[in-house]
């Protein structure tokens, strides 16, 4: 009854999806027609171009040239030249011609370099073409005049030519084809197949609701995650056969196209079927992926259109890892494998150019499997929830609406609900982004400061005010016990061996910028009293105070009133390892994100954001007192040393001990949403 | 068979259905009166399984709709105000959609939708695809696809909303008729007419709490009022003033004590 219930499910959406025009021109009309049409186009206008150039004779004028044009071919009908006393230069702006030669004044030398200039406009195309022309026919003829030269001499004309360079790429024509598509072709795919999943999942998820059908739906005898599955299965469906589509149409098209441009193009585009068949299993996991991240999204919005709202950001931002693979120089590593969307990008590039390294193959499809896996736990828990279906929350903009554009009413919410507080989050993050930088190249370790204060802790500050939030519950200012603060520093301390560890190990995987490390190590070493006070207010004092206001005030009291303590301790610590992300330093996600769980956890048990500020303070307070002990530099200094065992076996030990101090039961309650 | 007992349904500090308790019986139809958010579409909502009581249970045909949920569905029709079909599905392929995932036998299913689409005249617009069809055709694929697995309960939430005079005609001969097959209906409606053609009993929800219950005649009798419609809004009225309606409807003002919690006097006269 089940299995035939989800097939009931996937046969009625194939059907309904099929008969969706805006969804067949998507996954059907647009591959089987757009790259043919595309490369009939683009060959019929270079081809056309091309003929326009070259129908016509270029009018060149020339300057006191030898007599005869000699330097053009006999029965050269590319050029018609004209005799000119001065350079027409005004006559090749006003497109009269197309360049002019000037040979030089007076005598010819016969026994020197004479100079030769041709005038054109770069700004035409006709005269750009002539530019060429010319300085061929000129280079033709200048080998000729010197060929004569040597042979009056009586020397071997070959001695005007000492060096011919010929280049031969050992790639075949194949290779190269696959190596130069497989630059673009990725994102190509990666993007059809996320656009294939697009439409359907929001009909499937939101149309329900606005078509009012959602309610019959949910009362048939079939649980709902039966439900969800059929669905699943065909906006996946729809994802991957508008990927298989995409890549039967370019693979096609492109052979095609090479075969219409003939000698012109000296590559060609194939794949063998092995290659393709992988290329299409890991496109279904993608299409799982973003189908099932899709249909959680669109679930929770309530109309077609707050569905596209609600998706088009996840689509755009799910681009930018897959044009990781069309950088120069970045090269398939376990790294980036991991990362999702470019693993899989890096893997198709590298199966069209027919090399693949097997071990991040391994670990990108893994990865995939995995991310399309939790998409799909996803999108499963909120088709079971009553207030996604059926909620009065209004959407998944609606909390932002209400707290910022909607009337307050009396029983105004005290914390700021998940989504409002994620928004804080990124909208630091932007801000830190684009602003930390320039701050810190002007005014150096100041501009680190001035931004922990103006990116983070006024934002937070700003948030609690203008939105009329409690500034006791949101930043958790409670004050701690002595225990709890007792607890809180054990705690600290019992983190960061391991938090030195997961970044030792991360080294095995993860290319580690050693250049960065150091350059960061010097700046935080300190050589003097007075540097050591002022470092420790840089990075250690200011941090714990305006990162704990934002990490585990704004965004863990705010995730609390949507997710268990759990998960909003483990969302908070992910988000916190993320805003530590740069280009430069992808290896400190976990480790931050590790001291992120430690942090929210004990500002969870004790209430007390002061609790954090202090483990936080210990923390990067320790870095900076160890670089400036005397002694400890050299050891710290080795490039990847592990962290010292007796403090990873002391850290246990450690942590068992400040969390037996902590209070045994979460000193408050979830936080409400209401005064 | 349906059952509502202590049910309440809260979010948060607001109690939108507040120990709710009534039965409907076998071949019996059941009004339910309210203004809006009085609670209404909640309760129906917790019946059919789409929404988790706090407290209390719900039964329908004996099966409770938290420990056993698709017992209790299959054994429930539910049809909603806003009549939602899928757009480019015909009618036909909307029923047999509907009867696959009720677990209904191919033959079975196939019988079955033949019977309704003649029943319900659907016959004439059956290869369009619900998109194009009018606000009557609609209603009628809808209370088909109600009735497909022949549920021995129907719960309507506000069926005839938005619907003229002739669809809404529609509705009152299928209820009248699943009367007759001994069906237990249980009905949601704003519209007084409609009860007073109808129900065999009424209930009036206010805050989440019902407030008054008992046959169209009791009901109208005990608040003293000419008619139903009269009757409903001294009810409300009544309820918002803080004041009983059996005091009320014969005169009483101001001053006279508050309902007695856990029930208005009202409820008790239809008991």
């Amino acid at each position: 009854m089940r299995g035939r219930a989800v097939w009931a499910v996937l046969r009625k959406e194939l059907r309904e999806t099929l008969r969706d025009r805006r969804t067949l021109l998507v996954m059907i009309v647009v591959p089987v027609l757009l790259y043919p049409a595309m490369m009939v186009m683009m060959e019929q206008m270079a081809v056309f171009g091309q003929r326009s150039l070259e129908a016509a004779a270029v009018r060149v004028a020339v300057v006191n040239g030898p007599p005869g044009d000699e330097w053009l071919a006999a029965d050269d009908v590319a050029i018609r030249t004209s005799r000119a006393e001065t350079p027409p230069l005004g006559a090749l702006r006003a497109a009269e011609v197309d360049a002019v030669v000037v040979f030089p004044e007076g005598a010819w030398r016969e026994d020197d370099t004479n100079v030769v200039r041709i005038h054109y406009d770069g700004t035409r195309e006709r005269s750009s073409y002539a530019h060429g022309l010319v300085q061929r026919r000129l280079a033709e003829w200048g080998d000729t005049v010197a060929a004569q030269r040597f042979r009056a001499r009586g020397l071997p004309p070959a001695l005007a030519r000492p060096v011919r360079v010929e280049a031969e790429s050992v790639a075949s024509a194949e290779e190269v084809g696959g190596y130069m598509l497989g630059r673009f072709l990725p994102l190509l795919l990666i993007l059809m197949t996320v656009l294939g999943a697009f439409y359907p999942s929001i009909d499937l998820a939101a149309g329900e609701k606005e078509r009012g059908t959602l309610e019959a739906l949910l009362t048939v005898p079939v649980p709902a995650d039966h439900l969800v599955a059929g669905k699943f299965i065909a906006a996946a469906l729809m994802g991957l056969t508008a990927a298989a589509l995409n890549l039967g149409s370019m693979l096609l098209t492109f052979q095609a196209g090479v075969i219409q441009f003939g000698d012109a193009v000296d590559i060609q585009f194939q794949v063998p079927l092995r290659s393709v068949l992988v290329i299409l299993a890991v496109l279904a996991l993608l299409a799982v992926l973003f189908s099932s991240l899709f249909l959680g999204i669109a679930v929770r919005s309530h109309s077609f259109k707050e569905a596209q709202n609600a998706l088009t950001p996840v689509y755009i931002l799910s681009l930018v890892p897959a044009m990781l693979p069309m950088m120069p120089g970045l090269e398939f590593s376990t790294g980036f494998a991991l990362v999702p969307v470019a693993g899989v990008g890096f893997l198709f590039r590298d199966l069209m150019s027919g090399s693949v390294a097997m071990g991040p193959a391994v670990v990108a499809v893994a990865a995939t499997a995995g991310y399309a896996g939790l998409a799909l736990v996803y999108a499963a828990r909120a088709f079971g929830r009553e207030d996604v279906l059926f909620g009065t929350g209004g959407g998944a903009a609606a909390p932002v609406r209400r707290r910022w554009f909607g009337p307050r009413a009396d029983g105004a919410p005290a914390v700021p609900s998940a989504t409002v507080a994620l928004g804080l989050a990124g909208v630091c993050a932007l801000l830190f982004f684009y602003g930390a930088r320039p701050l810190g190249m002007r005014f150096g370790e100041a501009g680190i400061l001035i931004s922990q204060w103006a990116f983070l802790a006024l934002p937070a500050l700003l948030l609690v005010g203008a939105g009329r939030y409690s500034a006791r519950q949101t930043l958790a200012l409670r004050a701690p016990g002595g225990r709890a603060l007792a607890g809180a520093v054990l705690v600290a301390a019992g983190g960061m061996p391991i938090g030195w560890l997961i970044a030792w190990l991360q080294g095995f995987v993860l290319e580690i910028p050693w250049e960065f490390l150091e350059a960061m190590q010097r700046m935080l070493a300190a050589d003097s009293a007075g540097r050591l006070f002022w470092l420790l207010l840089v990075v250690a004092v200011t941090p714990a105070i305006c990162e704990e206001l934002v990490f585990r005030g704004v965004l863990l009291q705010g995730l609390r009133t949507r997710l268990s303590p759990w998960g909003a301790i483990a969302a908070s610590a992910l988000v916190f390892g993320a805003f530590h992300l740069s280009f430069e330093t992808a290896i400190r996600l976990l480790p931050t994100a590790w001291l992120g769980l430690l942090l929210a956890y004990v500002v969870w048990r004790t209430g007390s954001i002061f609790t954090g500020m202090l483990m936080h303070l210990v923390n990067n307070g320790t870095i900076v007192l160890l670089l400036f002990a005397p002694g400890l530099m050299a050891r710290l200094g080795e490039p990847g040393a592990p962290p010292p065992w007796l403090a990873v076996l002391l850290a246990p030990v450690l942590l068992w001990a400040g969390l037996r101090l902590l209070p045994s039961t979460p000193a408050s309650e979830p936080p409400s949403t209401q005064m | 068979m349906i059952e509502f007992d202590a049910l309440t349904k809260a979010y948060g500090e607001l109690r939108a259905v507040d120990g709710l308790t009534l039965t409907v019986r076998p071949g019996e139809v059941y009004a339910l009166l309210g203004a809006n958010g009085a609670g209404k579409t909640t309760a129906l909502r917790c019946l059919a399984t789409l929404l988790k009581p706090t407290s209390g249970t719900a039964r329908v045909a004996g099966h409770d709709v938290q420990a056993a949920p698709l017992q209790a569905r299959a054994a429930l029709g539910f049809l909603s105000a806003s009549m939602g079909l899928y757009q480019r599905l015909t009618p036909r392929e909307l029923l047999e959609y509907f009867g696959r995932l009720h677990g209904m036998a191919e033959d079975t299913l196939r019988a079955r939708v033949e019977e309704l689409i003649e029943l319900f005249e659907i016959d004439r617009f059956d290869g369009r695809l619900c998109g194009t069809l009018s606000t009557g055709q609609r209603q009628r694929v809808s209370i088909a696809r109600t009735v497909l697995h022949d549920p021995p309960a129907l719960i309507l939430d506000e069926p005839t909303l938005g619907l003229d005079i002739l669809s809404g005609r529609a509705i009152f001969t299928f209820i009248d008729g699943a009367r007759k097959r001994q069906r237990a209906v249980l009905f949601s409606t704003h519209q007084m007419d409609e009860v007073e053609l109808l129900a065999d009993r009424v209930g009036v929800l206010a805050g989440g709490r019902l407030v008054a219950e008992g046959t169209i005649e009791e009901v109208v009798r005990g608040t003293g009022q000419k008619n139903l419609a009269r009757a409903f809004l001294h009810i409300l009225e009544s309820g918002r003033a803080g004041r009983p309606m059996t005091e009320a409807g014969r005169g009483g003002g101001a001053g006279s004590p508050g309902p007695e919690p856990g029930g208005h006097p009202m409820r008790e006269a239809g008991r």
